[in-house]
């Protein structure tokens, strides 16, 4: 196998041409997102960057506590990301995200991690950080997307929540179609990617494996596992959000309490 | 033996005296905190048509959601046939106590499943959708052709009333609140189903309590309770 191509500071400035083409484009077509995409590009690499520091400092490391307090600050800004992506939203938004979150990741995480890959040592961040924010950042998509459908849903569809429990249905019952209509809308990304993986688009971490230099079937058993525990992350932590959201907006009592749903956080 | 014998006297008649429905008491206020009402308690007899009155704005509406616990309330107390509800078991009081909203609300789907969507709940599997009786309900509304694998969507306002209306009295529980059922019926349509109102509420173990905008079927109600600056229930 070839091994890796070193890019230095001289490929990385013939690569900034390129995003400074799309500013050129955007420019010249007045499309008004100059600013926005030299913010953007600018953040890719300060973040991009630090991250890149940080983890040279926590691979030297290898110490568990380092590792497991790095993966719960990711969870915590995960869920602040998925829970400002909401256009409504609600008093303890973001400790419900966060819960849903972390339980789903670490869940999905920890049976990939130990179980399927078999890590050792348990906390080897090679392996740990980069599959278990793969999980982040699909589960935060799937859960910001869940928790805005189910709260449109409870604004825009109430009369039929209500019409269920007047003819007595339990907090369960008059809460299963947001419930089912919101997993469903966070599911639909996964799937679809799960369905267009290898045909129409490569992979992301298949792609870098082979560039890195991995056989391209290993590379393929990875991006399989990696599809799967991202669908069962996003399947998790859209359903557990959900039902945290629901448990606010409707007691034991079976009452439902609109008011408490806002429009700014 | 003699103290028990009082006691199980005593409990008779207090059962008998007791109205067959009893909740409260509701106070309400509008957006801008203006008192609707304050500590109304609803008292329904059985056998008994009870039409609920008020100028719109009165809380009416406002009433009838508390009364069937859809709006949060607090130290109300709701009693059925003697027996009293708790908050956890507003579900069941609602399956008992059942409103028939403003503007009959369906849920998205077919006719089929609006209908029978109630007795696939927990509180309705007991109970069975008699076939017949659905038959003969929407014949008397005048929806007797209407197929079951209809969209909602393609129903007009006052079908879809009527459908609300069918689905409450097929659901037959023992106290049924109406929320202005009539509203978009052609006179002859809102006499019709004002009948079928009428002989649910006289039937043993039932009684009905409505909001009407029609003043002349209204007064062929058995009471009426009046909501305009009452602190209270008015007498028979």
């Amino acid at each position: 196998m070839s091994s890796l191509i070193e890019l230095g500071p001289l490929q990385l400035v013939v690569a900034t041409l390129l995003v400074v083409a799309a500013g050129v484009i955007s420019l010249v077509l007045r499309l008004g997102i100059g600013r926005r995409l030299a913010v953007a590009a600018v953040r890719t690499v300060i973040q991009l960057g630090l991250l890149g520091l940080i983890l040279e400092r926590v691979f030297a490391l290898r110490h568990p506590v380092v590792i497991v307090g790095i993966l719960v600050l990711m969870t915590i800004f995960a869920a602040r990301e998925a829970a400002s992506r909401t256009t409504k939203g609600y008093r303890g938004i973001m400790l419900d995200a966060w819960l849903a979150m972390a339980v789903s990741c670490f869940a999905v995480g920890g049976v990939v991690t130990q179980m399927v890959v078999g890590v050792e040592p348990w906390y080897e961040p090679q392996y740990v950080i980069p599959l278990i924010g793969m999980i982040l950042g699909n589960s935060l998509t799937g859960i910001a997307l869940g928790l805005d459908r189910f709260l449109d849903h409870l604004s825009t569809r109430h009369a039929e929540i209500e019409l269920r429990l007047a003819y007595g249905a339990s907090r369960r019952e008059a809460l299963a179609a947001p419930l089912q209509d919101a997993v469903r809308t966070g599911m639909v990304p996964i799937i679809n990617a799960m369905a267009a993986a290898g045909i129409v688009s490569l992979p992301g971490m298949m792609t870098g494996q082979i560039l890195a230099g991995a056989p391209p079937l290993q590379a393929v058993a990875y991006q399989i596992v990696v599809m799967f525990m991202i669908a069962a992350a996003v399947a998790g932590g859209a359903m557990l959000v959900v039902l945290l959201a629901g448990r606010h907006f409707m007691g034991a009592d079976a009452v439902l309490r609109l008011d408490r749903l806002g429009t700014t956080k | 033996m003699e103290p028990e014998i009082q006691n199980s006297s005593f409990l008779i008649h207090n059962y008998a005296m007791a109205p067959f429905l009893s909740a409260g008491p509701f106070s309400a206020r509008n957006g801008e905190g203006r008192e609707l009402f304050s500590r109304v308690t609803i008292d329904v007899d059985e056998k008994e048509l009870v039409m609920l009155d008020g100028p719109s704005g009165s809380g009416k509406s406002t009433l009838l959601r508390q009364l069937v616990g859809m709006v949060p309330t607090s130290d109300v107390t709701r009693v059925l046939a003697a027996e009293t509800y708790s908050g956890l078991q507003l579900p069941l009081w609602r399956s008992k106590v059942t409103l028939v909203a403003q503007d009959a609300p369906m849920l998205a789907g077919t006719v089929g499943e609006n209908l029978g969507f109630p007795f696939s709940q927990r509180c309705g599997c007991d109970r069975k959708g008699d076939p017949q009786r659905r038959a003969e309900l929407l014949e008397a509304v005048g929806l007797g052709s209407i197929p079951g694998d209809r969209e909602i969507g393609t129903l007009s306002g006052g079908e879809r009333h009527r459908l609300a209306l069918v689905r409450g009295l097929l659901w037959n529980p023992p106290v049924l609140i109406v929320d202005e059922p009539l509203s978009g019926l052609d006179e002859d349509a809102a006499v019709s189903c004002f009948e079928l109102l009428v002989d649910f509420a006289h039937c043993t173990g039932h009684a009905l309590l409505c909001v009407l905008h029609d003043r002349a079927l209204g007064a062929k109600a058995d009471r009426r309770i009046d909501l305009v600056g009452n602190h209270g229930e008015s007498p028979p």
